[in-house]
């Protein structure tokens, strides 16, 4: 019997004797940033069906919203009101992680990844220093969407490469419509779509191993400058552009293409809803590059809590949460956006009954198999340093897009100004 | 007097355009709230609705609490109100009809609360009150909300003090009568629709306060309606018809207590000062 | 009426209560602004004067400052001239007028939040009408983007800014405008005096207090404006809306540098405070003119 066994064992019979001691039930509060209000009601009923099922373990949810969580959660945590279970994007664990407001999870992500095998892409960005920092929940990755209808209309294949994503574009871009959506924000929406075509340049490195900035090189500039062309075949709106007004100008028929983590429900309940028109394909990549990848967000579930008991009752809760049965009623809190982590959710019954995933069955495959290829900045060289809170929280990435389509500055100045912005960031 | 063609024409010119900016909007977002998705993504928008639909109202109400928020900022604008009288008007009465050493720069001292950015006191609040327990707590709001509507309360009261004839209060000094009994009696009623005034300015400072609200509240059964509204906006996607309906539903409830209140607001400002 | 210990019992509540709560967060800021602290609740060491060495010597504070002077000189022109325009309107007597004079308000009494998603509606291209309205006035010819130059973003920003709150701007000059007695319009009118004379002679004059007033109060507030801007455009595009507020904000919550922000906050009280010490000065000066 190994050592961890036996840990594992003793831990085990110390749940028990803890379980008896304590008749009281241990109280998890859990913060999610899934605010709309089907989320929180789906939610609502995960939470019932476990706390019914767990009477000795009670969580209960407080839907918080990303805009604000990034001053409310480190001032909660320093004032010690914080929640026991905190979702997470990989930038946001950075920062509390720097608070120690978070816990590791190594043995319980081994357990759980021995038993419904994690997609790596969305482990890979929480384990570092040694430790995993947080359990992976559900995944996203941004894809390109279209119409196959208006492709064809227009004697359009479906772009693979940078050259045939412009062409494409251009002969979309008629009588008052755009060809593409791509948004010019001081956002993460930015970021992301810029991002996306970072790393199909070859750019995905921002870091180099030591630490410093690698922003500024030729695959970047590239990006930037292929990323400022399709833009200006944009709405001119696309200064105030969040994932909304993109969805609805695709639903609208004013933007031919966008990229986009998921459009299904929007597409279903707004557009015309016809599931054999509507198209997902990889974002294409840079002419020199032969495959394409996407940046994907591992969005998880953090331990924040430094009270024992309240450690293990959240680790059956989790535990709980990842059973294939319970699991994808979780992702499809949010049909046709949220994408499974592990390799057994992904073929998890509970997932694809789902009425949207079953009408859209085809997209969602191709959806997951895109969010395999994702990379996150930051997150892409197995060492992570702290600034990227930062750089990620000021957007430094669409900051500097905008100074190439709002100033007009070269793509290469502006790249290199970023470079100064994001060592500036980076330095104490 | 009668006015001339061209003055009419102006008088009525300038209040067409000023119903026309100020009511525009609003007429789209309550139209918008009740047309179909697809309408209202529409890429040439239609000024009257071409569908109707109660679609987006049911999900808000079906699936937030926005009647729950409403009742929070009912509770959190009331007690903000009644706290921003209690604490303005003896301190308007000190500073307009007694005098006291220091009187002037501790007026202009009050006025100063002003050059306070909000964003600047609201890390040392969330501190301070997390020591004294009161994170999630809707009494944490109405202190805030107090402290930023008082400067500008006491500033209100001034000119409805000052149309107070000092005779009258000092035939009641005459008669011998207590300071506290001459401003509940006899001050009170003169100057009421100024009472009227500040406790609609409080009462909408505090109805429309999101960023303490954002981060002082954690549970959403405590939000207020600005917080809950801004909940239903939600990463990644946007729900239009639902914003629209949720703003709908923030804006009705304070419009209906405006048409029950809003003429003593006016009046007070505007007539209860004249003689 | 002299009675000073009442006088200070009724002042004392409205002072203590202002003192704790907005006076002691600023010394616990003043005290930040000597530290190294980083995100909020992680540990600091006392650095002197370094933080402000380092604000100070930057160019992020000046730009900020910059953009904050234009931000309330402009919110002051265009609500001051709105306000006046509509308050000149409402005075006058016709059907309706008590009606129009409580509506006006509509825009004030909306929170933030929901102006905010309102414009961001009206402005997109996407179902917004703002656009469309144009194009069939004939005033552009393809639809624009707002928030796509730097100017045009500010401009915008000021615009629905003013939008929320020349109404109530109004009826502080409304209420200024019934004060004026009605006598002395009547005894301009038998001089001769015609309308432009009359606003010039009576109005304008009479109305400076008022003036006065709404101005320091009224840069104060709109300085601290920090909602619209940070839901709008977050201070872009390319930093070109970021005020000191929306700077402190960021510096405090997306930057991870709590004390540099609370040096930022305590260099921006100090110069509202500045301004807000003599502009109270001046007002007294003019007032003791009269």
């Amino acid at each position: 019997m190994g050592l961890t066994r036996i840990l594992t064992l003793a831990g085990f019979a110390a749940t028990l004797l803890a379980g008896t001691a304590y008749a009281e039930p241990v109280n998890l509060t859990l913060w999610h940033m899934e605010q709309p209000p089907h989320r929180v009601q789906r939610m609502k009923e995960l939470l019932d069906e476990f706390n019914a099922a767990h009477p000795d373990i009670q969580v209960k949810q407080e839907p918080q919203s990303w805009g604000e969580i990034y001053a409310k959660a480190p001032a909660a945590f320093a004032a010690g009101n914080g929640p026991d279970l905190l979702f997470t994007i990989p930038d946001f664990t950075t920062v509390l992680k720097g608070i120690d407001a978070v816990v590791p999870v190594d043995d319980l992500v081994k357990d759980l990844d021995a038993k419904h095998g994690f997609v790596k892409a969305t482990l890979a960005p929480y384990q570092y220093d040694d430790h995993v920092w947080a359990v992976p929940a559900y995944n996203m990755a941004i894809s390109l969407w279209y119409r196959n209808s208006v492709l064809k209309a227009a004697g359009v294949e479906v772009p693979k490469t940078w050259s045939q994503w412009q062409a494409a574009a251009e002969k979309l871009s008629t009588d008052g419509k755009s060809g593409i959506g791509l948004p010019a924000n001081k956002q993460l929406y930015t970021d992301q779509t810029v991002y996306s075509f970072m790393v199909n340049s070859g750019a995905a490195d921002i870091y180099n191993a030591d630490g410093s900035i690698a922003f500024d090189k030729p695959e970047t500039v590239k990006a930037y400058d292929f990323y400022s062309k399709l833009a200006k075949l944009s709405p001119a709106d696309n200064g105030t552009w969040t994932w909304g007004e993109a969805e609805a100008c695709f639903a609208n028929s004013t933007c031919g293409m966008i990229l986009q983590f998921g459009v299904i429900n929007t597409y279903d309940t707004q557009a015309e809803g016809d599931a054999a028109d509507l198209g997902v394909a990889p974002v294409p990549h840079a002419d020199d590059q032969s495959e394409s990848a996407t940046i994907s967000y591992s969005n998880a579930i953090m331990l924040t809590t430094k009270d024992e008991a309240k450690q293990k009752a959240a680790k059956v809760f989790l535990t709980w949460l990842l059973e294939p049965a319970n699991y994808g009623r979780f992702l499809t809190m949010e049909p046709g956006l949220f994408l499974p982590v592990t390799d057994d959710g992904a073929k998890a019954d509970s997932f694809w009954n789902d009425k949207t995933v079953t009408k859209y069955k085809s997209q969602v495959e191709t959806m997951i198999a895109n969010s395999h290829t994702g990379k996150l900045f930051g997150f892409t060289t197995g060492k992570v340093f702290p600034s990227i809170g930062a750089i990620s929280a000021q957007n430094v990435i669409a900051e500097t897009l905008q100074h190439i389509v709002v100033d007009g500055q070269s793509a290469g100045d502006a790249v290199k100004a970023g470079q100064g912005r994001m060592s500036e960031v980076a330095k104490k | 007097m009668r006015r001339t063609l061209g003055q009419s024409l102006s008088l009525y010119g300038g209040l067409l355009l000023i119903a026309l900016v100020i009511g525009l909007p609003f007429w789209w977002v309550l139209t918008g709230s009740i047309k179909l998705p697809k309408e209202i993504i529409q890429r040439v928008p239609t000024m009257v609705p071409q569908s109707f639909t109660l679609q987006h109202f049911e999900k808000l109400l079906q699936a937030s609490d926005f009647p729950v928020y409403l009742l929070n900022s009912m509770v959190v604008a009331l007690f903000s109100t009644a706290f921003t009288v209690l604490l303005a008007l003896p301190a308007a009465y000190a500073f307009f009809r007694m005098e006291f050493p220091g009187r002037n720069a501790l007026y202009k001292t009050i006025l100063l609360a002003y050059a306070f950015p909000g964003v600047v006191v609201l890390i040392p609040l969330y501190g301070l009150f997390a020591k004294v327990g009161l994170i999630d707590s809707p009494v944490a709001l109405v202190i805030v909300n107090v402290a930023f509507a008082l400067p500008f309360s006491i500033w209100m009261m001034r000119s409805f003090l000052s149309s107070v004839p000092r005779e009258i209060e000092e035939a009641a000094v005459v008669d011998g009568a207590p300071t506290l009994t001459i401003l509940v009696r006899i001050l009170m009623p003169l100057i009421a629709p100024g009472i009227a005034s500040v406790a609609i300015f409080a009462f909408i400072s505090s109805w429309t306060e999101y960023l303490f609200a954002s981060v002082l509240i954690v549970s959403d059964a405590r939000r207020t309606i600005p917080v809950g509204f801004a909940g239903i906006i939600g990463q990644y996607q946007i729900d239009w018809g639902l914003l629209l309906a949720g703003a709908t539903a923030a804006i009705i409830p304070v419009v209906i207590l405006f048409a029950l209140v809003g003429r003593w607001f006016v009046s007070g400002l505007t007539d209860g000062a004249v003689k | 009426m002299k009675n000073t210990t009442l006088a200070i019992a009724f002042v004392s509540p409205a002072l203590i209560f202002l003192l704790a709560v907005l006076g002691w967060p600023l010394v616990q800021a003043a005290i930040l602004s000597f530290q190294d602290v980083g995100v909020i609740g992680s540990e600091g060491h006392f650095i002197g004067l370094g933080n402000y060495a380092t604000i100070l010597g930057g160019a992020g504070f000046w730009q900020a400052l910059g953009r904050s002077i234009v931000w309330v000189l402009s919110n002051a022109v265009v609500q001051t001239i709105l306000a006046l325009a509509t308050a000149l309107v409402l005075n006058q007597k016709f059907p309706g007028v008590r009606i129009a004079r409580t509506w006006i308000i509509l825009t004030w009494i909306v929170p933030t939040v929901v102006v905010v998603i309102i414009w961001r509606w009206l402005l997109s291209s996407s179902g917004g009408i703002i656009n469309p309205l144009l194009i069939q006035a004939g005033a552009i010819d393809r639809p624009v983007g707002f928030f796509a130059t730097r100017e045009s973003a500010m401009a915008t920003l000021i615009m629905i800014n003013s939008w929320r709150w020349f109404p109530f701007t109004t009826l502080m000059m409304l209420a200024g405008l019934t004060r004026i007695p009605g006598d002395l319009y009547e005894a301009a009118r038998v001089d001769g005096a015609g309308t432009f004379q009359r606003f010039k002679r009576i109005t304008w004059p009479l109305l400076q207090p008022t003036l006065m007033v709404l101005g320091v109060v009224g840069t104060l507030l709109s300085f601290n404006v920090f909602d619209v801007i940070w839901l709008l455009t977050a201070g872009g595009p390319a930093g070109a809306t970021q005020t000191l507020p929306v700077l402190i904000y960021e510096t405090a919550f997306k930057g991870y540098r709590l004390s540099q922000a609370a040096t930022i906050s305590v260099l921006t009280t100090i110069l509202l405070m500045g301004f807000a010490f003599f502009a109270t000065r001046a007002m007294a000066a003019a007032e003791a003119d009269r």
